[in-house]
């Protein structure tokens, strides 16, 4: 990463700007005491736990909607923060406001890769996670995944672990597919879709050809096999409202969806569905708490990232959206939600790494030829 | 008295004072009105600038960065390069994917055309009250496009209200969802208000006295409507047709949610090489490329279909 940023001098005098244009920003927004929180502190400057003077705001973006919806009150009741929250449908929102110079936003929900982007572009702040008491509670199984940690320093807390399972009809099914090959199959023809998502898709081809999906080496395999798909398939979801519905209307026994789309559709839309990781694999990412420069809130954002992973608060973030939190929420799950959220160990799940760029490419012609065919 | 004295006084001093205001006020305007009489070009500037100013600001210099983006690799300041256009332009697949999407824009503005066009010509022509349908017709641009495409799945899924409604009657189901006819019906619905206002004004201002001449003169109505309406109304007809063709030809929501696996658009691929592939100078240079192509078949159609460019719209 380094070199790549030093093969680019024009990078940094974008960035020279971008900082210099926050910066100048910020200053204003203190020098007109808005906001709170404008004492230049930043995270690493705080050295004891709890920090002092919070500030009064707290802006947060963060994309599990009901969750974020629930700990806007309950944080703000707690630490007597005025806290709003942005919802977003695509990380490439908030990254953008990032690159033009952040002066807003306190707190994302960000995803593994764009976290990875952030970082390199020197966007976010490092964490003094040593400090924060519910740095603990974080699994080892995603404390280890990840990029977020780069040269000791630590610029994120996972919020959330975020599956790609195969996602089927437990009525139509007498048991979980064991395969991939569920998608390829033609007994199911007009019964199955695929994720609209290049990466999603070719690595569930790469899986089910015996590839590894981070770093395949047949791509005409890839291709080919999405291209035999096709006729087999109903649709390509683009969206996961979308995805949601074809299981709930039952209009698809089988299919990539997320565990928390999974989650909604079996308990709150009451459609037979259940997930499964194929014995091939099963690829999983995370999400995680950033806290941006710029933003004018940067101590109350640190006491809410710490704050989001208290085992109660993480055991919410199930309850409401469904998926996985990066904290053990064990003891706080009825028996049906543990029974849920348990990941057997015999499970083969692939941690989804920030990919080359030469695959990402790949995958992405790929995509668009197979659409094209 | 000198109440009344004052009274007398002060209206009459009021009334120089406002005279003199006047006169200078006058004098002012005047002084500024003379600055620009005498100076054509700061005239033509000052009532000018502000908008092309908002469109150099918002319209060029964005188009200037996309177009500098668009010659660059991998990362936005990288090195300079040609490939994000060689590579778009010499795949076939990328090129089958435009072939298509001009397909399906020119079915849409097709169809929009023809069903705007009728709607407006019987709300000018056989309809009272125009204002309340020409408020139907704007009525959906109320509603958010994502929440007007979700309606469409639900009206095309299996199941659906469609498929009640044939159920109901006794027809067959035909489950249009993830079809090809399902993402035209989805641009023609989110469309043709467009055309339709555009339709309306030409046709409002059609002098009704020359469709009676030319049946007058025996012409039938299929004659009357090709050699008299439709050319006196061509300039709302383009105006339509691009306002309809430009934004179906970058479209990426209505086929992602109404299509099926066949159908993928061009803003699709643009899209994505920005959210997923994360290569904005390959989405930036095939954003390039689409808008010449856009442009050129634009200046092409008006050109072969009256000439709106070079008459600014008076024909009609």
């Amino acid at each position: 990463m380094r070199e790549f940023r030093d093969a680019r001098p024009s990078v940094s005098r974008r960035r020279f700007l971008q900082g210099a244009a926050a910066a100048g920003i910020t200053a204003g927004a203190g020098c007109l005491g808005g906001g709170g929180g404008g004492d230049g502190r930043v995270p690493m400057d705080v050295e004891e736990w709890p920090p002092e003077d919070l500030g009064s705001n707290l802006n947060m973006w963060n994309w599990y909607d009901s969750w974020a919806e629930w700990a806007v009150d309950a944080f703000g009741e707690e630490f007597d923060v005025q806290v709003s929250n942005s919802g977003f449908s695509s990380p490439d929102q908030w990254y953008s406001q990032l690159e033009a110079g952040n002066d807003d936003i306190d707190n994302i929900a960000a995803t593994t890769n764009w976290v990875e982007r952030s970082i390199n572009n020197d966007f976010l702040h490092e964490l003094p996670v040593d400090i924060m008491p519910a740095w603990d509670n974080i699994t080892d199984r995603i404390k280890e995944a990840s990029s977020y940690q780069q040269d000791g320093s630590v610029y994120a807390v996972p919020e959330s672990l975020v599956l790609y399972p195969l996602t089927y009809n437990d009525e139509y099914f007498d048991e979980a597919p064991s395969s991939w090959g569920v998608l390829w199959d033609d007994e199911h023809e007009g019964n199955i879709c695929m994720w609209d998502n290049a990466t999603v898709s070719c690595q569930i081809a790469a899986m089910y050809t015996g590839q590894d999906p981070i770093q395949p080496d047949d791509y005409d395999e890839i291709e080919e096999v999405l291209i035999q798909q096709k006729p087999l398939l109903q649709t390509y979801w683009g969206d996961y409202q979308q995805g949601m519905s074809l299981f709930v209307n039952e209009d698809v026994v089988a299919g990539p969806l997320t565990m928390g789309r999974t989650y909604t559709a079996r308990f709150n839309e009451g459609a037979p569905v259940h997930y499964t990781a194929p014995d091939e694999g099963a690829m999983y990412t995370s999400d995680l708490f950033v806290i941006p420069k710029g933003a004018p809130n940067p101590i109350a954002s640190l006491q809410f990232t710490n704050w989001a992973s208290e085992t109660e608060n993480a055991a919410k973030l199930f309850e409401t959206m469904g998926y996985q939190p990066a904290v053990d929420i064990s003891d706080e799950l009825s028996e049906e939600d543990a029974e849920f959220t348990n990941w057997p160990d015999d499970w083969n799940l692939v941690f989804s790494e920030t990919l080359s760029d030469e695959v990402r490419s790949r995958y992405d012609e790929i995509w668009t030829a197979v659409k094209a065919a | 008295m000198a109440e009344q004295s004052g009274a007398s006084v002060g209206p009459e001093d009021d009334d120089d004072a406002t005279r003199s205001g006047a006169a200078d006020t006058g004098g002012g305007l005047g002084a500024v009105s003379a600055f620009f009489r005498e100076r054509p070009r700061l005239r033509t500037l000052a009532v000018a600038g502000p908008p092309y100013g908002v469109l150099i600001l918002f319209f060029a210099i964005p188009l200037l960065a996309m177009l500098v983006v668009s010659f660059q690799t991998g990362e936005i300041g990288g090195a300079w390069t040609l490939s994000n256009y060689t590579d778009f332009l010499g795949s076939d697949t990328y090129l089958t994917v435009v072939w298509k999407t001009l397909l399906v824009s020119l079915q849409v503005t097709a169809i929009v055309a023809t069903i705007g066009y009728a709607l407006a010509y019987s709300i000018v022509r056989f309809s009272r009250r125009t204002t309340l349908l020409l408020l139907l017709v704007i009525l959906p641009f109320w509603t958010s496009y994502i929440i007007r495409m979700y309606a469409w799945i639900n009206i095309l899924q299996s199941d659906g209200v469609l498929d009640s409604t044939l159920n109901m009657l006794g027809l067959p189901a035909v489950s249009l969802l993830y079809s090809e006819p399902a993402v035209l019906i989805g641009f023609t619905y989110v469309w043709l208000p467009l055309a339709v206002l555009p339709f309306y004004a030409s046709l409002t201002n059609l002098d009704g006295d020359l469709i009676e001449a030319s049946k007058d003169l025996g012409a039938g109505p299929i004659r009357t409507f090709t050699s008299v309406t439709l050319p006196m109304t061509i300039n709302g007809v383009i105006t339509g047709v691009v306002l309809v063709f430009i934004p179906t030809f970058g479209s990426f929501i209505t086929p992602r949610l109404l299509g099926g696996t066949n159908n993928i658009m061009i803003g699709m691929v643009i899209e994505n090489q920005f959210k997923s592939a994360f290569n904005w100078p390959f989405g930036a240079a095939i954003g390039m490329v689409i808008s010449v192509v856009v442009v050129a078949l634009l200046v092409l159609g008006t050109r072969l279909g009256g000439g709106l460019l070079a008459t600014g719209g008076e024909e009609a």
